[in-house]
């Protein structure tokens, strides 16, 4: 019995004593990929595809949350109640920004992340086994996305890292301007190439880069460098496509009517549904009317400097700016009640009115229906209006005319009392009508700040707002020139 | 790996069938031996004295005559006395067939046993930091965390609560804020290893032990680095062969201990007036709410507890029933829990045991909505409801009573802890021991909102439903063997082992939008409710099965502990530990954690018998490294991100997308502690004072902490982990106590508490990232904490103020931001250059407490009981938060109404704006976090034996008790008790549920 007892217990002993496995030790992630066997097939490549486009719908896309482009020029200010982000976005409001204002980071952030998920398809999914056109045109849209962050980099901050890896180095110092438009061009041209035409993809991938898409953005990125004869040549050849046209309702340009529509080059797909991460859209919620009906918080506020400088009849006022007491869609607008209706300086002079930007607006008495708001990257307009500028710096101002006549035809909606066709051909006077004839079509729409700077027009419109040189381009964010512990220099003109 | 887990369970399995099919009970030839056990002092009999036979499990109790008779076996040497409150003493058998004792009274303190990890110690051997409290001293406190009742007890211990909310966990911290992850401590209840004791009833606790030195915690290497609490359940008490029943009973009713300070009507009509001329025509004829009144209202708090145990020769018994309600003092909070535990030690032959400690609980908690917050910033001119009863609009804040009443927010659940062990004797000096624990606890929340109008900002167009079904598992099996070994002068406990853990959850969530109807009966999801986003609504988006990233990882150890005592006066401890974890990959997975520690009980030498009012005195020294890994599972692997969408199509739809997601860091490894500790330990006048003093200076590296990379890298604003900091924290621990006796009046008075210096040594580096952590973001994504080297963790960063621009050349002269103005707040220029930026801002204190006490008196008269327990904190700041957050115009605290309204009015108080400059952080909002509060005030009354005699009941005890009943301190808000788990954004008010006071009646019955 002893025997028995003592055997057994050592048999217990032993037991005990074996000491455990090292596999116990191996957990897997759960229920998600990771980066090491991500992209591998076909059917990765799509979602992989996919997901550079999903940038665009975060808010931090549009220019960090806040339209602090629009807020900067003289078409807007910062809007909503008084108090509301006051030392956020009253700063851009006035010129007074430092290197650590809210909003740039997140701005750099978001075209960075967008730029690793473009590097992820060229790199990566450019290896994959599977149809070669397919391939290609995932290629081409992910080199025409990534074009468009870097365009966005370049001009609000100019010399920027460039970063063609998903696995770059922790440090990457900034390289020069022309390194920056030199990538973007040859992505751009590599779009056009591979990309199909707007008519030629099938209804449920419509939304997705075209060719039409990448010469436009082309075309602008040649203005923006001065090269005026390759933006005309690109303009031109969307515009000879026969794929676009104009809508012929001003406000159905960005309304609801107009989604992929005929003036639809670029635009970013949204559904009704709030919520950061879901198939929806903040950026028409961030400027939506304030209060009643409650379409969103009420920011970016079309300024009285932009309401006065429509020529008079100009339709496209109402179609720019919603005042307390308009009715849209059936629906009458009260306002905020905390915001003044009027605000005044200590003179008595007016210096701003309650009002909302209409380009945003979509039919609906909620925040709900802003959430699903299409923002259009580039309309049709905007490429007529870049061929009469083009045309007319190349010497040619009597077709840049026909172009910009016919964007003063859409906006006359058949009243013929109202805005005459342009009949001036001296270059300079020509330069600055369709200057302004931009402001007109395109106010609101975070085009007017860089249209002055690059006309070198800034320091005298927006001179006495508190412009200076200085923002010509805007500061690095300080955090991220502080991480990178001295490879990311700030901008000369901001230390 | 599948082959690896079913080796495991057949161990696992073979093991237990083992231990049931073990031999029984040898019989042998026996004889017995006979005795008297008396008091040493006056030779009167002592009954319950514990006889038994020494390395065995075989025992008898004396009788009420103080007689005793134990069978003897061959083999048995030393019969051994125990008895509480006396020397114990060992005797040789040899022959004898009558042995008598006389025990001697001895102090409790040097003979009472602590436990430990892995094995208990004697008081007196102990050469760690370990603070112990009993039963008696965990039930005073009403609450649903038993930890509550270490607040003000255990010296080195803080314990926050800083929601009173029913089921709410408070943040408990030893020794100060160790580490940027996960900085509380773990919790051993019974061998189960588990990180919260929310499901623990208080009446069934026997001893709790804090482990809070290297040498204590470094047996729990892994995990001891912020600091072990032990606790061990109630067993039958040896002696009693007739089943002893209890029951408690306790009803309380809560109420707010105070309220905010806020404008009425009429006062801010005025202001408002002042800020926006012309809103209301006559301030006198505003209406007044008082919204903190409408939410409030006293609730009541019941506590029931009922208990059988007992034991035999052979089983050892412990079942209690419990049940804790608890209604919350705002509407639609509750927490309710039935505990059941089942304890069991069978002794299935003299050298060989089984036991089980198991408890099941099942309990149902609902959430209120946070509307302690929308009642402080609702305009007081608001009223509550329409003419027609309906909810009246509340701008910018929503109807706090309508919040409530659409809210329907619930949690049930079971949850069980529990541990069966085999343990064998064998060569009367080892123990073997294996035993399997078990943590399992599944939860099903729900939320439901109608759909419902009171205004355009505040309504719901569908009613949603959101069902969870949370489950988290996990085991833990560990094997020791345990020397103990006594010869001549020498001691020698040691005990050495292995253990494999497994953590496993997983957390399902399904949403649903307009449900037919809005009754209970009908809270399903069905297809019918789940909405594709093309249709407008956003429900399976929020579908989701994944695991508690918290939860899900396995851990091997091995552990060592030697401990040795020369004389019973020099006693040596060495431990060592190795912890593997999966969280790291393969390379960083194993941690070594060794530690030592000295001790010397200078009161048994020779020379110390002069000094007779010195009773005890003890000198002890430790020095170790134990070790942390509280990150989440995943932060080691490159993840894909599969949660995006891109919307396309001429008729919109979502397509799903899927790209590179957070970048993991493979090269992660153990974070670790390294703690000394040098204590004394004093017994003076036959220990009627007794005093503990700790010093104690850990310092915690290679933190585990998510630092920022560039965003060049495209992680998308994600950070990424990396060991990078460095944390120190070290202060003095004492307790100080006094206990005597004048005629029949017992008292005593106990002073404990610590001093914490906390502080960053580094952050970042070469992980080539920043070297400040920013933390603390206040409702508008404006941060208020900054971690950088040589401040706190978790410190707080603004402005400083000093005074009001009383005038415009005032302001024109002195720096400023460019929107201030005359009645501004006036920011100090603190790098004094010629601009007022950013760069201005400043350390504005500190949330972590400098110094933590507590005062406990106890009295005892005649069968009155009397206890007193003060508690206090001093240095630590509150940032108030609530005040500063203001998009809109909301109410205003008091303090406002002393605005600045022209040149000398106000020094302090600016003039009134709704948002804006004045409301930049600065240390306007920074209060005074320092309070003294008495937090028990108990007085019961126990019937006297003669009285008792005639009923079969052994004790009857009623009792008063008022917990909570007041504070005194300078902070405005409900309780200046604000901690927060996220170490980073601590000490931060955004409006909380209020900690209540209680005034309850109990009744304690034993029979």
């Amino acid at each position: 019995m002893k025997k028995i007892r003592y055997t057994i217990t050592a048999f217990l002993l032993v037991l005990i004593l074996l000491p455990g496995c090292e596999d116990f030790l191996n957990t897997e992630l759960q229920g998600n990929l990771t980066q090491e066997t991500f992209p591998t097939t076909a059917g990765d490549a799509l979602l992989a595809n996919n997901a550079v486009y999903a940038s665009l719908r975060e808010w931090n896309y549009n220019s960090g949350g806040y339209p602090i482009l629009d807020i900067m020029s003289d078409d807007a200010r910062k809007g909503s109640n008084t108090n509301d982000q006051v030392a956020n976005l009253g700063p851009y409001n006035n010129f007074t920004i430092t290197t650590t204002q809210d909003g740039l980071d997140r701005w750099w952030t978001n075209l960075y992340q967008g730029i690793k998920r473009a590097n992820v398809v060229i790199n990566i999914v450019s290896t994959i086994d599977m149809d070669t056109t397919l391939r290609n045109r995932y290629v081409a849209e992910a080199r025409f996305l990534r074009g468009l962050f870097y365009f966005d980099l370049v001009r609000a901050w100019g010399e920027v890292p460039v970063i063609t890896s998903e696995n770059p180095p922790v440090h990457v110092p900034k390289s020069p301007v022309d390194d920056v438009y030199s990538l973007i061009r040859s992505d751009l041209n590599y779009a056009v190439t591979h990309l199909p035409l707007r008519s030629e993809y099938q209804g449920n991938d419509i939304g997705r880069a075209t060719k039409g898409a990448a010469k436009s953005l082309l075309a602008k990125v040649y203005l923006f460098d001065h090269d005026f004869v390759n933006a005309g040549k690109y303009a031109l050849e969307v515009i000879n496509s026969d794929e676009y046209g104009l809508e012929p309702v001003f406000t159905d340009a960005n309304g609801v009517n107009g989604e992929h529509g005929t003036e639809s080059v670029f635009e970013v797909g949204a559904l009704e549904v709030s919520g950061g991460g879901g198939p929806g859209n903040q950026y028409a919620n961030t400027q939506g009317v304030r209060g009643t009906p409650n379409r969103g918080w009420g920011f970016n506020r079309p300024s009285l400097d932009l309401r006065n400088s429509f020529e008079s009849g100009d339709p496209r006022l109402k179609g720019t700016i919603i005042d307390l007491g308009d009715t849209i869609d059936g629906i009458k607008i009260l306002g905020d009640g905390p915001t003044p209706d009027e605000l005044r300086d200590s003179q008595g002079n007016l210096i701003e009115v309650e009002c909302y930007s209409r380009k945003v607006w979509m039919p609906g008495t909620s925040t709900i229906e802003e959430w699903g708001y299409n923002r259009r990257i580039i309309r049709y307009a905007d490429v007529l209006l870049m061929a009469a500028e083009a045309l007319n710096e190349n010497d040619k101002p009597g077709q840049a005319l026909i172009y910009l006549n016919k964007v003063r035809e859409r906006a006359r909606q058949g009243n013929t009392q109202i805005l005459p066709d342009i009949t001036e051909t001296n270059k300079d006077s020509l330069r600055d009508i369709i200057l302004e004839e931009r402001r007109h079509e395109l106010a609101m729409e975070g085009q007017r700040f860089w249209d002055l700077v690059r006309t070198g027009k800034a320091q005298d419109v927006l001179g006495p707002l508190g412009y200076t040189s200085k923002y010509e381009t805007l500061p690095i964010p300080q955090n991220e020139i502080d991480i990178s512990q001295g490879s990311l220099v700030q901008n000369p003109n901001w230390q | 790996m599948n082959s690896n887990k079913g080796s495991g369970y057949l161990r696992i399995f073979s093991v237990i069938l083992i231990m049931l099919l073990m031999a029984p009970v040898v019989f042998a030839q026996q004889r017995q031996i006979t005795g008297k056990v008396t008091d040493a002092a006056d030779g009167s009999s002592l009954p319950g004295v514990n006889v038994f036979i020494k390395g065995t499990t075989r025992g008898v109790i004396t009788d009420l005559s103080g007689n005793y008779t134990i069978p003897v076996n061959p083999g048995d040497d030393t019969l051994a006395f125990s008895y509480v409150g006396y020397q114990p003493q060992a005797v040789l058998i040899d022959d004898k067939t009558e042995i008598n004792i006389q025990l001697k009274v001895e102090a409790e303190a040097i003979n009472e046993v602590v436990v430990i990890g892995y094995g208990t110690v004697k008081k007196s051997d102990l050469s760690g930091s370990v603070s112990s409290l009993k039963s008696a001293d965990i039930t005073k406190i009403t609450s649903q965390n038993p930890v509550q009742s270490l607040s003000g007890k255990v010296a080195g211990i803080h314990v926050t609560s800083s929601s009173g909310a029913p089921g709410a966990s408070p943040v408990v911290r030893i020794r100060g804020v160790g580490t940027f992850n996960n900085s509380s401590p773990i919790y051993v209840v019974d061998g189960v290893i588990l990180d919260d004791i929310s499901f623990l009833n208080s009446e069934d606790i026997a001893s709790v032990e804090v482990l809070k030195d290297a040498s204590a915690t470094a047996i729990y290497g892994s995990r001891g680095a912020n600091g072990v609490i032990i606790v061990t359940t109630k067993s039958g008490q040896a002696g009693t062969a007739k089943p002893q029943f209890s029951f408690d009973a306790e009803y309380s009713i809560q109420q707010v201990e105070r309220k905010i300070d806020l404008l009425n009507g009429r006062q801010f009509a005025t202001i408002y007036n002042e800020i926006q001329p012309g809103r209301f025509n006559n301030v006198d004829l505003v209406p007044n709410t008082n919204w903190q009144d409408l939410i409030f209202h006293t609730a009541p708090l019941q506590n029931y507890q009922f208990s059988v145990s007992g034991a035999t020769k052979v089983n050892h018994y412990y079942v209690g029933i419990g049940y804790y309600g608890q209604e919350g003092i705002i509407d639609k909070s509750l927490y309710q829990r039935l505990s059941l535990r089942f304890n069991n030690t069978y002794n299935l032959t003299d050298h060989i045991t089984f036991g089980n400690n198991i408890t099941i609980v099942p309990f149902k908690q609902r959430n209120a909505p946070n509307v302690t917050y929308a009642a402080y910033r609702a305009q007081p001119v608001f009223t509550p409801y329409n003419q027609d009863g309906s909810y009246a609009e509340v701008e910018n804040v929503g109807n706090p009573l309508a919040d409530l009443h659409y809210s329907h927010n619930f949690n049930k659940g079971v949850r069980g802890v529990g541990n069966i062990y085999g343990q064998a004797v064998i060569f009367k000096i080892l123990t073997l021991k294996s035993s399997f624990g078990v943590d399992a606890n599944m939860e099903r929340p729900l939320n439901f909102t109608p759909a419902f109008h009171v205004s355009p900002q505040q309504e719901n167009v569908l009613s949603d439903l959101s069902k969870g079904l949370n489950q988290r598992f996990s085991w833990l099996w560990e094997n020791t063997v345990t020397l103990q070994k006594t010869f001549d002068q020498h001691s020698i406990n040691a005990v050495a082992g292995y253990t494999m853990q497994r953590y496993s959850s997983e957390i399902i969530n399904l949403p649903g939008e307009n449900l037919i109807r809005d009754q209970s009966q009908f809270w399903y999801v069905s297809p019918s409710n789940i909405y594709d986003p093309s249709n407008g609504v956003n429900t399976i988006q929020d579908i989701f099965d994944g695991v508690d990233n918290n939860l899900y990882y396995s851990m091997i150890s091995y552990l060592f502990r030697a401990n040795y005592t020369y004389k019973q006066r020099y006693i040596l401890t060495f431990t060592y530990r190795r912890d593997g974890s999966s969280k790291f990959a393969s390379g960083n997975r194993y941690g070594d954690f060794p530690s030592g520690a000295i001790a010397w009980n200078v009161s048994r030498e020779p020379f110390m018998d002069n000094l007779e009012f010195i009773s005890n005195l003890k000198i002890r020294a430790s020095y170790g490294l134990i070790g942390n890994e509280k990150i989440q599972y995943l932060e080691r692997y490159n993840q894909v991100d599969q949660s995006l969408l891109a919307v396309f199509g001429i008729n919109e739809s979502a397509n799903s997308a899927a790209t590179f997601g957070r970048s993991g860091n493979p090269g992660l490894h153990w974070e670790n502690t390294k703690q000394a500790d040098v204590g004394v330990e004093i017994g003076a006048l036959k220990n009627k004072l007794t005093g503990e003093f700790d010093y104690y200076h850990r310092k915690t590296n290679d933190i585990l902490i998510a630092l920022q990379i560039p965003a060049i890298l495209g992680n998308g604003g994600d950070k990424k982990s990396f060991n990078a900091a460095q944390v120190l924290n070290s202060g003095f621990e004492y307790k100080v106590e006094w206990r005597d006796r004048i005629g029949d009046f017992n008292y005593s008075v106990g002073l404990v508490g610590s001093t914490v210096h906390n502080e960053v040594l580094a952050i970042g580096g070469s992980s080539g990232s920043d070297s400040v952590l920013i933390g603390g973001f206040l409702g508008n994504g404006i941060p208020v904490t900054q971690s950088r080297v040589g401040l706190p963790i978790g410190a707080f960063y603004g402005y400083e103020t000093n005074g009001i621009f009383q005038s415009q050349p005032e302001l024109d002269s002195y720096p400023h931001l460019s929107n201030a103005g005359v009645g501004d707040l006036r920011f100090v220029n603190t790098n004094h250059d010629k601009v007022l930026d950013g760069k201005d801002r400043t350390y504005i204190g500190s949330p972590i407490p400098d110094v933590i006490f507590g005062l406990n008196i106890t009295g005892e008269y005649k069968g009155f009981d009397l206890a007193l327990d003060f508690q206090g904190q001093y240095g630590n700041k509150i940032f108030n938060a609530k005040e500063v957050v203001r998009p809109d115009p909301y109410n205003f605290e008091a303090h406002v109404f002393d605005r600045w309204t022209g040149p000398g009015t106000s020094t302090t108080e600016p003039r009134p704006s709704f948002g804006g400059y004045n409301y930049i952080p600065s240390d306007r909002f920074i209060q005074d976090g320092s309070y003294l509060r008495l937090r028990t005030f108990v007085l019961g009354y126990s019937l006297p034996a003669s009285l008792l005699a005639k009923m079969p009941i052994d004790r009857l005890r009623i009792y008063l008790k008022g917990t909570n009943l007041y504070t005194l301190t300078q902070f405005t808000g409900y309780s200046p008790d604000i901690a927060s788990s996220d170490v980073i954004s601590n000490g931060i008010d955004s409006g909380t549920y209020p900690v209540t006071r209680l005034y309850s009646i109990g009744l304690n019955i034993s029979f």
